[in-house]
């Protein structure tokens, strides 16, 4: 069993000054942007990597509780910097992956799928987040666009006495599926071309293969779930921030 | 074809300073203090140059949009009143550009009231006749029509809404000379037959002469004036309808 620390990631250095290499070779363009994102990648994930040791070693439930707090805040953040045209896109991020992370790690933990430890919450609740935060970008960008660029169908419904529920089903139902898309696509091809993150981390830090395929099923599980609540939660919220109280298209 | 004179018809729609201010992407009044009485079954024309609001304010009488200020009535009863679904249903919009359903123009003539109007006998044939159009088009696909047909089919669409009030948003607009002078026809006759009272915007004064009824002359959000359309485009009272008729404004 190989230990990995600080001398095995300077030796995997090179494999970036490899990378740094052919890219200067070939003109592409990109060294700078790659050694910043070598260093950066370090810095970042080492932090986070001596925080996690900390609040692991903490074991208090508000430590992890405010840990994930911050990381809802942060996924919200960025999902409403890419869905910059919606209205209120940072609140609507917000609320909708809270939804999906409690939901989600709530029932794992009154269903007894995990224990409150913060070697669980805090891994499961990055996937959570993290899937959820694009959940909730791509749902609020194709909301906006499907329903703009569809302006005259949409008013041309509502023209003829639907209401904004109606006139928009199409464009609803559209964007709740493409922010789902990227997890209906993982079944799809999981196992048969890449094996997942959560499954090839447990393999690598010694796990029987079974034991990982296990957990990963439950990722899978739990991922899809979080997606769906996040995705429905923010379609709805979206949309109601889109129309008056009188069916009146406002953006 | 003359549009149905019915001078001692009730007020259907009432507007007292309705006004629309919109702050993207600048502040900026679109329909300012609009005031006018609209008598059931007739013709109305709203015509002004481009960017003068004439669509803005028939977006106001259908709570499309929100006017920011005054007062509308539909038969004496505020339009807030009224459930805004039920309110389209009884002044339908036809909009410049037809919008057609995926589907077949029956399923398109159903859209507002469901399946059940499919099923009547003579459901389609009734109102493909009302607009001109042959029965056995019912069945064909929307994308396979013209855009007169595809006009023709969205406004027998809005007739089976049952409206009361017409608002067409320069329903000619993108037509050759020919399918418009038949959509025209059918203006009148929709009034005349139907007895519906007709607001259509126009950016052409002729066309207001050629439906008749009386035409609402529009500028920059203000009614300049009103009147007869013949009279009023022939004899303008007011200097700005002048200088339009002359091409001056556009």
């Amino acid at each position: 069993m190989i230990d990995f620390g600080f001398k095995q990631v300077a030796i995997a250095l090179s494999l970036m000054v490899l990378a740094i290499i052919l890219a200067r070779w070939q003109k592409v363009g990109t060294e700078k942007e790659m050694a910043i994102g070598t260093v950066r990648s370090f810095v970042q994930l080492v932090a986070v990597g001596y925080a996690l040791e900390f609040i692991f070693g903490l074991e208090n439930l508000f430590a992890i509780l405010a840990a994930l707090l911050v990381m809802i805040l942060v996924g919200s953040y960025t999902a409403a910097q890419r869905a910059k045209k919606m209205p209120q896109a940072w609140r609507i991020a917000f609320v909708s992956i809270l939804a999906g992370s409690i939901v989600t790690l709530g029932l794992m933990l009154v269903l007894r799928i995990i224990t409150p430890k913060a070697m669980y919450i805090i891994p499961l609740g990055g996937m959570i987040i993290g899937n959820s935060m694009n959940c909730a970008a791509l749902v609020m960008e194709r909301l906006h666009s499907d329903i703009t660029g569809n302006r005259l169908a949409v008013e041309t419904a509502l023209s003829l006495g639907k209401s904004w529920r109606e006139a928009i089903s199409l464009q609803f139902r559209n964007a709740v599926k493409a922010g789902m898309m990227s997890m209906l696509n993982f079944f799809k091809t999981v196992g048969l071309v890449a094996l997942p993150g959560a499954m090839t981390g447990m393999i690598l830090a010694g796990a029987s293969p079974l034991e990982a395929v296990m957990i990963q099923i439950i990722v899978g599980y739990m991922l899809t779930a979080a997606v769906a609540v996040t995705g429905i939660v923010t379609a709805h919220m979206a949309v109601r921030r889109m129309f008056t109280r009188a069916d009146q298209l406002i953006v | 074809m003359k549009a149905l004179e019915n001078t001692n018809s009730n007020h259907i729609l009432k507007t007292a300073d309705i006004s629309r201010t919109i702050t993207r992407p600048e502040t900026k009044t679109i329909v300012d203090s609009f005031s006018y009485d609209f008598k059931e079954k007739q013709i109305y024309t709203i015509v002004g140059p481009s960017g003068s609001g004439k669509t803005s304010l028939l977006r106001l009488f259908n709570r499309l949009d929100e006017k920011s200020g005054g007062t509308l009535l539909f038969h004496n009863e505020p339009i807030e009143n009224y459930k805004v679904t039920e309110l389209r249903r009884r002044i339908a919009l036809v909009f410049q550009i037809p919008h057609l359903f995926e589907g077949t123009v029956v399923s398109n003539l159903a859209y507002c009231c469901g399946d059940s109007f499919v099923n009547q006998l003579g459901f389609a044939e009734k109102y493909l006749s009302h607009v001109g159009l042959p029965a056995n088009m019912a069945e064909r696909d929307p994308n396979s029509l013209s855009v007169g047909q595809k006009q023709r089919v969205a406004l027998a669409r809005s007739l089976v809404q049952g409206p009361e009030i017409l608002l067409l948003d320069e329903p000619t607009s993108a037509l050759d000379p020919g399918a418009s002078r038949t959509i025209e026809e059918l203006i009148v006759k929709l009034n005349r037959e139907l007895g519906l009272t007709i607001i259509a915007v126009t950016h052409n004064f002729e066309q207001a002469v050629r439906l008749g009824g009386i035409s609402l002359f529009l500028v920059d959000g203000h009614l300049i004036e009103s009147g007869p359309s013949q009279e009023l485009f022939s004899n303008p009272g007011e200097e700005l309808t002048g200088r339009f008729i002359k091409g001056e404004l556009r």
